[in-house]
């Protein structure tokens, strides 16, 4: 089969016939057509070359792309999300820091009553 | 030890999707089951949990960038849009219903953050504000940078794999929108015909016809241009 139509219809077999999706009759049927079309099997070539060089391009993303989303999510959750940590305690807790403030102040304020003379809190 | 899986994430039942994927003229697909591992991530996920979303980006991010910018051609734009999908993945985790696999979910949603930048870039250039052909292909060269498989090779191998790369991402820019995502879902990304279905709703004998015009489409736009 060499008629014009005959060149279509192998073309349109291509991918299945690439990907071993073809029939075993069909598949049969079009190796016939390649065994007498150069035409056909140079097209056959060149598109088989096509799709494997398609699977080549790969690339990463970039090294700080992680960094990039957390940014983006800390911007817009004002803060609620992935907000900086730093290196050697973390996240600085300042709820814990209050807290211990607050206890200090305390203690420092007993402290200071059960040591003065009169029982007077200096200052009052 | 049973997983707790957040409500919005179980799979619906399967007698309830059937009859509209034949509706559709879909053949049937098996239901998709996640696993242990998965579900437990996917409750992290839900409760925000920061290392778990890190997991996630580090799993993915790769092959959304990839995907983007194929689809957009620019790596300033496919970086800006990547980042935007995996926001878009923290904010709305609850949609997650565990019907496809969650790289098959996160590649949705890429693929239509890309059509829609697309849509953008095309009307700002029409309008004439923008970029003339093949710049984001010029771009890419001007960055220096090969593919993956080319970076431990010679410097004119590279240059080489370069130079291929920068005419294979014109030509596929040349496709039409749909043309282009099929031929990068299937070819450069290398997902099964299902995953592709998943993706982009479109049956898989239509997904398939598409994708062969698009390879034949792509195959001459590099005649002569490629060794």
């Amino acid at each position: 089969m060499t008629a014009p139509d005959s060149h279509q219809r192998a073309a349109e077999a291509f991918s299945a016939y690439v990907e071993g999706e073809l029939a075993p009759a069909e598949r049969a049927r079009l190796d016939e057509h390649l065994a007498t079309c150069m035409q056909c099997r140079v097209s056959l070539e060149r598109f088989r070359r096509t799709v494997g060089r398609l699977g080549a391009l790969k690339r990463t993303a970039p090294g700080d792309f992680l960094a990039g989303v957390q940014a983006q999510i800390n911007r817009r959750s004002r803060g609620r999300f992935f907000a900086k940590r730093y290196l050697l305690f973390g996240r600085i807790p300042f709820e814990w820091l209050s807290l211990a403030m607050i206890v200090a102040m305390l203690v420092y304020y007993i402290v200071v009553l059960q040591t003065s003379p009169t029982g007077v809190v200096p200052g009052k | 030890m049973e997983a707790s899986l957040p409500r919005t994430a179980q799979a619906v039942f399967p007698a309830e999707r059937e009859p509209k994927a034949i509706l559709r003229g879909r053949r049937p697909r098996p239901e998709y089951q996640m696993s242990l591992g998965e579900r437990l991530l996917l409750g992290r996920l839900v409760k925000r949990d920061e290392e778990a979303f890190n997991e996630i980006v580090r799993s993915y991010s790769d092959r959304v960038y990839n995907l983007v910018l194929r689809l957009v051609g620019s790596p300033s734009e496919a970086e800006d849009i990547a980042q935007e999908v995996f926001v878009t993945v923290f904010k709305s985790i609850e949609s997650y219903r565990g019907e496809a696999k969650l790289s098959t979910w996160i590649l949705r949603i890429a693929a239509n953050h890309s059509k829609n930048r697309i849509k953008y870039l095309s009307r700002r250039r029409t309008s004439g504000q923008e970029l003339r052909d093949g710049s984001d292909a010029t771009e890419m060269a001007d960055e220096g940078k090969a593919p993956v498989q080319a970076h431990f090779a010679a410097p004119d191998v590279m240059l080489e794999a370069a130079e291929t790369e920068r005419i294979m991402q014109e030509a596929i820019a040349r496709l039409d929108e749909e043309q282009r995502l099929l031929v990068v879902l299937r070819d450069v990304e290398e997902l099964s015909y299902d995953e592709i279905v998943e993706i982009t709703a479109l049956p898989e004998g239509t997904v398939k016809s598409r994708l062969h015009r698009a390879r034949m489409a792509l195959k001459d736009l590099l005649e002569g241009k490629l060794k």
